[in-house]
């Protein structure tokens, strides 16, 4: 009985915010032509998530093309298959791991980030010092913030999926010996640019940059003005880009491929 | 009907403001007419809304009922547009500085000339180190928010309230956290502003000798309403019991000291004194 209610309430509380969550995003939407007067806000923020995000980005997708690379040649060296090693590599990445790995790395490095930055800023007056100065925050703060977000996450799984490829080959090429043509040529001749590289690549990093830049924005711009609050904040902002991410990830792959 | 002529000397008309929040009455049917060209002093017990006050005047907040008029416009009112209209025409002093901690401090005073005007960076420049110095900060206009003394932030907060030279400028707490000296230039800058500019000042402060200084008209409020008002050499001797106790600092009288509570005794656990 207890426990019914206390999964109402969770229940009703998910639900509740993601009803908040998506009349804020109308919000933003609203005030991104507003914003377009602080383009040199939304450039700052654009090199705040996507510079700074771009070691971890680039270090990842190294490990992780290297790992499915010795992964895949095992596996496919008892069909005699390793020459197609370049190929599953790429497609795994373009497709997959580098929208998805991407945007769950964006949303631990640079959306914690955001969340705190802003439940910082509200708890110490200055989002109401911005309103009494006649500057609207939701231009000036969120939207800015949310471009860079949906700008940056695309950037930077090209810079992944690059690196993973690059380390795909290290792999396989440098380290176990797959023949350097036949790597190229196989994954080439295979990799479609619209079904493998724009869909995945720019479609689903496009939806991802946007849900886990509302989210963080979000949270930050609710979080209680509290020490408390913000720490809370923070976390529900991984928590929810996660589950977001893969739900999206499961909802957009049976939708586009 | 727009009631209120450019001639009017009342900038700011409250009637019938009535706020409630979290279950307490802070405002109960408060009138008040803040004059034109004018300092003015609002006084009152710690949590008796003065801040809240500020904030029905800004639009920050509204009220459940009344009517708050700044400059022949009721705030409550205003769409967004309108409201910031009116807004870039305040100055605002907020309780605890609440500087932009991404900017250094010459970026934090000129934040709102770069956002509402097309002045050229020379310009700037100027109005924000003159403002400064002002202030007696103008050797500090590099440092971050965050390398200041709690009283230099508010000086700070102050050059940015007037760094657009507002119609009104709204100080809460102006003078906490000053020494003698900053606060005498403080006293002189807000008197300076007042007569050479013919800004309407409304500040809320604690320190009556300070205001005694500057102001030209003092409302008390306690209990969600006006208790007194009056000039300030006056108010004080004027012999209401609510006066008598605030300015003489006795803990008895009608202004309570004590947040609404319930029985003392029996909130530390002891039976009931007489039972
Ligand atoms: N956001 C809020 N929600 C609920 N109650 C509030 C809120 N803000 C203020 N109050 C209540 O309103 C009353 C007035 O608060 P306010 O901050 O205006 O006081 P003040 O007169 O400025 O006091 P001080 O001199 O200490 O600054 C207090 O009793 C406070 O508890
Ligand atoms: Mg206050």
């Amino acid at each position: 009985m207890n426990a019914r209610i206390e999964r109402d309430n969770i229940v009703t509380q998910a639900l509740g915010q993601i009803g908040a969550c998506g009349l804020f995003l109308l919000q933003i939407l609203a005030a991104i032509p507003r914003s377009l007067r602080y383009v040199r806000e939304t450039v700052r923020q654009l090199w705040f998530v996507g510079a700074m995000s771009l070691t971890i980005i680039m270090v990842c997708g190294l490990f992780v093309g290297m790992v499915l690379a010795l992964q895949l040649y095992h596996v496919l060296s008892i069909f005699g298959g390793t020459a197609a090693t370049g190929t599953v590599v790429a497609i795994s990445i373009y497709r997959e791991l580098g929208p998805v790995i991407t945007a769950l790395l964006f949303a631990g490095r640079a959306g914690t980030a955001i969340t705190a930055e802003i439940g910082l800023m509200r708890a110490t007056d200055q989002i109401a010092a911005m309103e009494l100065m006649a500057v609207d925050p939701l231009a000036y703060v969120a939207a800015p913030r949310f471009l860079a977000g949906l700008i940056a996450l695309p950037l930077l799984c090209c810079v992944f999926s690059a690196l993973g490829i690059f380390g795909g080959h290290l792999v396989g090429v440098t380290w176990l010996g797959i023949d350097n043509g036949t790597f190229w040529s196989n994954m080439t001749a295979t990799v479609d640019v619209w079904k493998d590289i724009i869909s995945g690549v720019v479609w689903k990093s496009l939806a991802f940059g946007a849900v886990v830049a509302l989210i963080a924005v979000f949270q930050g711009y609710t979080a209680p003005p509290t020490s408390e609050g913000v720490a809370y904040a923070t976390t529900r902002t991984v928590v929810a880009s996660s589950i977001a991410i893969l739900a999206l990830d499961f909802v957009l792959t049976a939708f586009l491929m | 009907m727009n009631a209120a002529a450019p001639s009017d000397d009342t900038l700011i008309r409250i009637r019938g403001l009535t706020t409630v929040l979290s279950g307490k009455k802070v405002f109960d049917a408060l009138d008040m007419d803040i004059p034109r060209g004018k300092v003015t002093a609002i006084m009152g017990p710690s949590g008796t809304g003065k801040t809240t006050l500020l904030k029905h005047i800004t639009g920050q907040m509204r009220g459940d009922a009344g009517q708050v008029q700044v400059d022949g416009k009721n705030v409550p009112e205003l769409g967004r547009e309108a409201l910031y209209a009116l807004r870039e025409k305040i100055g605002y002093l907020f309780q605890n500085s609440a500087l932009l901690t991404d900017f250094d401090v010459f970026e934090n005073v000129a934040f709102p000339l770069r956002q509402h005007t097309r002045l050229p960076e020379v310009l700037i420049r100027n109005i924000v180190l003159t403002k400064l110095q002002a202030v007696g900060l103008r050797g500090a206009a590099q440092l971050a928010p965050s390398e200041l003394s709690g009283g230099m932030a508010r000086r700070v907060a102050l050059a940015r309230a007037i760094v657009f030279d507002p119609m009104l400028i709204l100080y809460d707490e102006p003078f906490v956290g000053l020494d003698p000296i900053a606060l005498n230039q403080v006293l002189k800058l807000i008197r300076t502003l007042n007569e050479t500019l013919g800004i309407t000042s409304v500040l809320v402060a604690h320190e009556l000798d300070a205001i005694k200084q500057v102001a030209d008209h003092i409302f008390l409020i306690a209990n969600g309403k006006v208790v007194a008002q009056g000039d300030p050499k006056t108010i004080a001797g004027d012999g209401s019991p609510w006066t008598r106790q605030f300015f003489g600092g006795e803990a008895d009288g009608p202004v309570p000291f004590q947040y609404p509570a319930g029985d003392y005794a029996e909130a530390l656990g002891f039976p009931r004194s007489g039972a």
